[in-house]
């Protein structure tokens, strides 16, 4: 019998590996990380690895040549015994380096520097301001404006209108008649209300036929933004659409427009009403927001959208 | 020593690693309440975020990976290989990449089976077919593909068929330029050995599958672990914006999201979204080149490939599916 170091060492790795997927899943960190959607895949791993952690003990205490008794099948890998001094230093530290830190530093939301990294793509600035203030359109937007009266009042009372707002139910996942009705809502109220659950349709809507939305308002929630050739009184509100992991986070937003937008720290979180024009960015149109109410708010518990997945039976 | 004394031994040093993994995990809640951790630079933090999500994505996927390398290893002999890939090059390319193409796996998990299918005597060219196919082409990258494009089946359609086109016209190329296994080690003692692995008891084969993968976990999970880290600094303080300026006219619009693809390193699970995005500034083609490109090789693939083949191979390799998939992006304009 002898005490084989090296094996106690990956024993102890994959021990670590398997406690911090069950802490972050403990602390309901693991959003911070991955779509909630797809906790099932970690929650296998973390099984995986108290698996073959229990393999791995068996290993700790051997024969003196461990390497004869595993590799009489021909394997190419190194098993731990083979490599020099540093290399295997090397090797361990690269190892045990994630887990260092995600023991030690904590899950950070992803913020506007990031947002700049990736760029906003969908909204691009406006250089003219005047190319939106055309006369059919405003008058448009008086006549809508009056029907939407009622709910302007909301902030008003001191209500918070997301308040009443139900949970975001993990998995972004609705049935099939549940998000027609959703997207018939769209289509139907003057009245948009931009839910966690529906961000990422109804934004691909409304992106994709702008000029339908003209005049209508919109409420919706999300960090500010801005881009270097915005003009002062503009900002992105935006939210990044997690997919299946923050790697692939993709910010999406609606630029918007108010005269006291330069007092809005960037990074801030926003709840906003606005109503809704259309400018034209190389010969597209592209939606943007007139501010009519807002208000700061804290960072929400789930800052991240997810993109909708339709049941399909 | 006695049955009893190796039971009790193993059941503590068991224990004893558990405790100190906890031990140092609890520290780790003490540390993260420290002044010094709000003075950490935000970025960084971010960076340490991404990086670790990367990994959580991929872990699970991995794990599988390295389970059926396993089992690749001490279930599957150089005899059955040799009856079931056909001697004819072409065939055996086709048969690589449909397999791929039926096999629903991820770009980091498909590594480690791949190397252990080529030491287990697949040709290379047919280890490749099924490298490229398998993260792109399966259900759930369909689906996602679907869904990103607005419930249009056309994009998704023109992913699987122009990104299988590209795989097969890869391997046929590999099968003409490559000879030999191209692994980083030569196996020679491979066939004398299994003959003998046959009269063990399957419950020992089992768990000598289990230990196999455990090393390949620990062999693989570096390589993993640099190029997540990579992927997520490149994230955090390349912009990608400065990137798109370039993208003027199709050809240098496709060459940057085929760029992109290979930095970003996402999962071709979740690609799909991110391709979307980019629908209003550049043509359909790049877009397309973007998903296809991205699920055969990149940054975080790149590395895992370097712990299994040789460099020059690895960067031929790229070179080549480079080369070969702009090309099929080409003649789609």
């Amino acid at each position: 019998m002898q005490f084989h170091f090296q094996q106690a060492l990956r024993a102890v790795t994959l021990f670590a590996f398997f406690l911090f997927l069950i802490k972050l899943h403990l602390g309901e960190e693991i959003t911070k990380y991955v779509n909630p959607k797809y906790v099932l895949f970690s929650q296998t791993a973390a099984v995986l690895f108290l698996c073959l952690f229990y393999v791995q003990i068996q290993r700790i205490w051997g024969k003196r040549h461990i390497h004869d008794h595993d590799c009489h099948h021909g394997c190419s890998h190194d098993h731990g015994e083979s490599a020099s001094p540093v290399k295997k230093m090397i090797s361990y530290s690269i190892l045990i380096f994630p887990l260092v830190t995600g023991f030690f530093l904590p899950a950070k939301t992803l913020d506007a520097s990031i947002a700049a990294k990736k760029g906003t793509l969908l909204t691009k600035p406006v250089k003219a301001q005047e190319q939106i203030e055309n006369e059919s359109e405003l008058s448009h937007l008086d006549e809508s404006a009056a029907e939407v009266e009622p709910n302007l009042s909301l902030y008003e009372n001191g209500e918070d209108g997301f308040d009443d707002q139900v949970p975001l139910p993990n998995p972004n996942e609705m049935a099939d008649e549940e998000y027609k009705e959703k997207m018939k809502q769209l289509d139907n109220s003057t009245m948009i209300d931009m839910k966690d659950n529906v961000f990422e349709p109804y934004y691909g809507e409304i992106n994709a036929e702008p000029h339908k939305y003209i005049g209508r308002t919109l409420k919706l929630k999300g960090f500010v933004y801005r881009e270097e050739d915005f003009q002062p009184n503009q900002f992105v509100l935006a939210r990044f659409l997690i997919t299946h992991c923050v790697a692939d986070a993709n910010v999406i937003g609606f630029l918007t427009e108010f005269d006291k937008a330069h007092t809005v720290k960037e990074n801030a979180w926003l709840e906003i009403e606005g109503t809704f024009h259309t400018t034209t960015y190389n010969n597209a149109e592209v939606p943007v927001l007139k501010i009519v109410s807002w208000k700061e708010i804290s960072e929400p518990a789930e800052p991240y959208v997810y993109p909708v997945f339709t049941r399909i039976k | 020593m006695n049955r009893w004394a190796q039971t009790s031994l193993l059941d503590f040093t068991g224990l004893l690693a558990a405790a100190v993994v906890v031990y140092f995990s609890l520290f780790g809640g003490w540390v993260m309440k420290q002044d010094f951790i709000s003075q950490i630079p935000a970025s960084l933090l971010q960076l340490n975020t991404i990086f670790l999500s990367i990994l959580i994505e991929a872990v699970p996927f991995v794990l599988i990976g390295v389970l059926i390398a396993g089992f690749i290893q001490i279930f599957v002999t150089e005899e059955h290989i040799e009856k079931w890939i056909p001697q004819n090059k072409f065939l055996a390319v086709t048969m690589s990449c449909v397999v791929g193409a039926c096999f629903p796996a991820c770009e980091c998990g498909i590594v480690p089976i791949v190397r252990r299918l080529v030491a287990k005597g697949v040709p290379i060219y047919a280890g490749v077919g099924f490298l490229l196919t398998g993260p792109l082409i399966n259900p759930i990258v369909i689906f996602s593909t679907y869904m990103a494009f607005g419930n249009d089946l056309k994009i998704a359609g023109m992913r699987m068929a122009v990104g299988f086109i590209a795989a097969m016209i890869i391997s046929l190329f590999v099968s003409l330029l490559f000879n030999g296994n191209q692994l980083k080690e030569a196996h020679h003692h491979e066939a004398a050995i299994q003959t003998k692995n046959r009269k063990i008891p399957f419950s020992i084969r089992f768990w000598d599958m289990l230990k196999h993968s455990i090393d390949e976990f620990f062999d693989m999970g570096k390589y993993l672990i640099l190029g997540a880290f990579f992927a997520a600094f490149v994230q955090t303080y390349v912009s990608a914006q400065a990137l798109l300026q370039v993208g003027e006219g199709w050809i240098s619009s496709t060459l940057v999201m085929m760029g992109l693809a290979f930095i970003l390193s996402l999962c071709s699970e979740a690609d799909a979204f991110i391709g979307a995005s980019f629908r209003n500034i550049f043509p359909a083609t790049s877009i397309l080149a973007f998903l296809v490109y991205g699920p055969m090789i990149d940054l975080k693939n790149t590395f895992m490939l370097l712990s299994v083949f040789k460099m020059k191979f690895v960067l031929q390799l790229i070179a080549l599916i480079t080369i070969i998939v702009f090309i099929c992006i080409s003649f789609l304009n």
